[in-house]
């Protein structure tokens, strides 16, 4: 089946099973591999992307429902680095092997447009669905908090 | 586990000067295996045998180069060796890259200054001593004159290598010791950064592979008609590993795979599962071990005993479960494959594949990459040798992905330890004995033991790591090590084969302090008596450091103060491999069947500090992935194989369970720095146990925790 769906704003067309989650779409079929394969069933968060801004796991969109539909991945928040929560991150140092920060970063982005300025316990309630084996959460919260200073002076 | 370290350093030619030393090596052979290479562009390229996978070697080992060539932090780039005749011992694990990589990358720094030095000395005509070097320049302080390295790199490659170069007082370090951005950072939050997984060949095919559902297990036969029909799959094939369906992208090869009708011989550990293991631990308890370390009169003081305290301690079976899962990409052709892979072992990558293709190691071609979590499950190969395995047998280049259920299922394990603990007084509470005795399957990556291996005492040591290095002072000490055989992989995990003797250990003397009627922080001082430098077994004990880190977490932590109702503190410490000295207090909330730690004070001794920044996330990290194994998932098996498959079933902690983390460094003495990835981890759970006594009164004798 031919599917149309728009990765950051540019349209593609791909030719695949209804059922192939919007992850393989992008790590194998588009050749995308920012956005990351960590459990499959939607409970570790690293394949997080935006649709319509908000945050969904990409291994649990099929093809058939991500026809016609709009996401961003990590690739998409700006071309230099310069998106206030990569800015953050970058200046809390929060990565340790960094594998799992995509979809951190995609999530944070999402909580950022509903609360644009969290609380410790809001960014807990979004963020504590997503794992980080290296223990990067502490800073992960830091860097949302900057995230959102930095999103406010823009 | 200590690590040589071997210097000499070599020069080559050509219009870039290329200093060559030597990480981790006999003297008795001397090959550079570490490269500083100053392009005449300007570019500083250091090539070493590390990987990164979250522990900022990346960062680190540039800085130390940076400083002593006094070279400009942005100029220098780390460059991945890969194994060659060259690279004989690349391989990162035991938290060693900065300890033994400290000294070569100084001396390297200083040599390839010196050379510049001698080449702007020659052009100028001027003494060496008049000169001065400053990021990236060669300054002649008379008359400001100034060379940039990349001008002189040339000149300098024909200077004589230094001998001994003189290496910059600590004091004049300007670099180490700053705070520095992880040089990854960058790429990483942009979707740059290219794991293993991320890795592509030409033409490449995505394969996934179903395993025995027991350890052991065999193939009888499959039936690969239904598979084959889904779209995207190309072929069937079996593998020594299960059988791999190949196809055009990952997602077809994994509904290839769950399309298959396979028909398994379970094998000799069809009924294995982990309750049983444990009681066998159990009864081994009581069965005399090896003795890795006898001080005095060993066990036999106990004859002269006021008072004997004794405990026994369960340490449940655990899996690495790095979100990285399990990959490789393989292309083999002509005889040669090639890997690219994300490994904490090159050289062992490429011996085994070669050993199993049975083709000589030159021809396999290891590329490392970076790695989404190693934490000692990328020590092992299972997964390169597939990926090689498959590349063969379809003639095509592939990626072999696992699934997280693979992962947990198909992993290491640490393993799964029984521990009994006794101690004795005399009638004035005078310490007399200390006895640890630690039964466990072998932790090792080295195959099956031989008979005699089993009796040896080396041998026995690594498994025994954590039980002999008691920093405490008794005048007679027995450890002793038993094991018992288990069928499913057993190896190191982060902090190696430790954590579960220090949980022991340190929740003992807790024990032991409750028992005589002392403060537990008090009564680990005490007996952190003389002499204080200490040999425990292999391992050196600096108890001056250790008593520092404990009194700092004492002020710090405001140790003694009172805590709500249902609140308490406990502490814990720990030297790591004879380096990295660590004590925690944590305060936690106890209520009914919950627990909750609310905060962690860490003081840590860990030499020289390189960057300060590296240190705290590999402290929080440490803290976080043990509180993990102390409060949430651990494995078990049943009708041999594991049970757990997906983090749902081996939980690890969120963010909302995460404390507040305070970490104090604390100033060393010394010139060395020592490793960080693994010494936050051992200490950590005990700190928690104890602490949960101090809120309820109950010991907690098992992991994972269960009020």
């Amino acid at each position: 089946m031919r599917y149309s769906i728009t990765i950051n704003g540019s349209a593609k067309s791909v030719d695949v099973a209804p059922d192939m989650p919007l992850l393989w779409i992008l790590r194998d079929v588009l050749g995308m591999t920012g956005t990351k394969f960590g459990c499959g069933v939607g409970v570790c968060g690293a394949c997080t992307v935006l649709q319509n801004g908000e945050a969904v796991r990409s291994c649990q969109i099929a093809a058939s429902d991500a026809n016609g539909k709009r996401f961003t991945t990590i690739e998409g928040l700006s071309r230099d680095a310069s998106h206030p929560c990569q800015r953050a991150w970058i200046a809390e140092d929060v990565a340790q092997c960094g594998y799992c920060q995509a979809g951190m970063i995609m999530t944070a982005c999402a909580l950022l447009r509903d609360k644009p300025n969290p609380s410790d316990a809001d960014i807990d309630a979004v963020m504590s669905d997503l794992v980080c084996r290296c223990g990067t959460y502490p800073r992960i919260r830091k860097a949302i908090h900057l995230a959102a200073k930095l999103g406010a002076q823009k | 586990m200590r690590r040589r370290e071997f210097l000499k350093l070599s020069a080559a030619g050509g219009a870039a000067l290329v200093v060559g030393f030597r990480i981790d090596a006999e003297p008795s052979s001397f090959q550079p295996n570490g490269w500083v290479r100053i392009e005449p562009g300007g570019k500083i390229v250091l090539t070493v045998g590390k990987q990164e996978m979250g522990q900022g070697v990346r960062t680190s080992l540039p800085m130390i180069l940076a400083d002593e060539l006094d070279a400009d932090w942005q100029s220098i780039e780390l460059l991945q060796a890969e194994p060659s005749p060259q690279f004989q011992r690349l391989g990162t694990g035991g938290s060693g890259s900065v300890y033994g990589s400290w000294k070569p990358l100084r001396t390297a720094g200083a040599a390839a200054r010196t050379m510049l030095i001698g080449a702007a000395a020659a052009k100028w005509n001027v003494d060496a001593a008049s000169l001065r070097t400053e990021k990236g320049f060669v300054i002649n302080t008379k008359t400001n004159e100034r060379l940039s390295y990349g001008a002189l790199a040339s000149d300098a490659a024909k200077q004589p290598v230094p001998a001994e170069p003189k290496l910059k007082a600590m004091s004049e370090l300007r670099i180490v010791g700053q705070r520095v951005k992880k040089v990854d950072a960058p790429d990483v939050v942009s979707g740059k950064a290219i794991y293993g997984i991320d890795a592509r060949m030409p033409g490449m095919l995505y394969a996934s592979i179903e395993r025995p559902p027991t350890v052991g297990g065999t193939l009888v036969k499959f039936d690969a008609t239904k598979a084959m029909k889904v779209r995207g799959v190309r072929s069937v094939v079996a593998i020594k590993a299960g059988v791999a369906v190949v196809a055009e992208n990952s997602w077809a090869a994994m509904k290839g795979r769950e399309a298959l009708a396979i028909t398994w011989e379970p094998g000799p550990n069809r009924a294995f599962n982990s309750d049983a293991h444990i009681k066998a631990l159990e009864a081994a308890a009581s069965e005399p071990g090896v003795t890795i370390r006898k001080e005095g009169e060993g066990a036999a003081a106990l004859a002269r005993a006021a008072k004997t305290i004794e405990a026994r301690y369960h340490y449940p079976f655990y899996a690495h479960a790095p979100v990285e899962p399990m990959n490789c990409v393989a292309s083999f052709r002509d005889g040669t494959c090639e890997l690219r892979v994300p490994t904490q072992a090159p050289n062992r990558a490429q011996q085994l594949v070669a050993e199993f293709l049975g083709i000589k190691p030159e021809n396999v071609i290891v590329h490392p990459t970076l790695i989404g979590g190693g934490f000692g499950r990328r020590l092992w190969i299972d997964y390169a040798i597939e990926a090689a395995e498959l590349s063969r047998a379809i003639a095509n280049p592939v990626q072999v992905l696992w699934t997280r259920q693979d992962d947990m299922r198909h992993g290491h394990f640490q393993a799964a330890s029984v521990h009994q603990l006794r101690a004795a007084f005399d009638e004035n509470n005078a310490p007399l004995f200390w006895g640890h005795k630690k039964v466990s399957s072998y932790h090792n990556l080295r195959g099956a033991p031989t008979a005699q291996e089993r009796a040896d005492v080396e041998y026995n040591q690594d498994s025994a790591w954590g039980v002999y290095d008691v920093p405490y002072a008794f005048p007679s000490i027995e450890a002793t090590y038993l094991s018992i055989d288990v069928p499913v992989p057993i190896g190191p995990w982060r902090a190696v084969f430790s954590p579960s003797s220090t949980f022991a250990r340190e929740c003992f003397v807790d024990e032991v302090a409750q028992h005589l009627g002392k403060d537990p922080l008090q009564s680990r001082l005490d007996m952190l008596g003389e002499p204080y430098d200490i040999t425990a077994g292999s391992l050196k004990i600096d108890r001056t450091r250790l008593r520092r880190v404990l009194e700092v977490v004492r002020e710090k932590s405001k140790w003694g103060s009172p805590l709500a109702q249902g609140r308490g503190r406990g502490v814990a410490c720990n030297v790591y491999d004879g380096d990295t000295h660590i004590a925690y207090v944590v305060e936690v909330t106890a209520h009914e069947n919950s627990v909750r730690v609310d905060r962690v004070v860490a003081a840590v001794d860990c030499g020289v500090v390189i960057n300060p920044t590296g240190i705290e996330q590999q402290i929080e990290g440490g803290i976080i992935w043990g509180l993990s194994s102390a409060l949430k998932g651990h494995i078990t098996f049943r009708d041999g194989h594991a049970e757990q498959s997906t983090y749902r079933d081996f939980e690890v902690l969120r963010m909302n369970e995460t404390p507040a983390i305070e970490i104090h460094i604390v100033p060393s003495h010394g010139e060395q720095p020592f490793g960080m990835g693994e010494p936050p981890v051992p200490p950590i759970v005990p700190a928690v146990v104890n602490a949960i006594f101090a809120a309820t009164g109950k010991r907690i004798r098992a992991l994972p925790i269960r009020l």
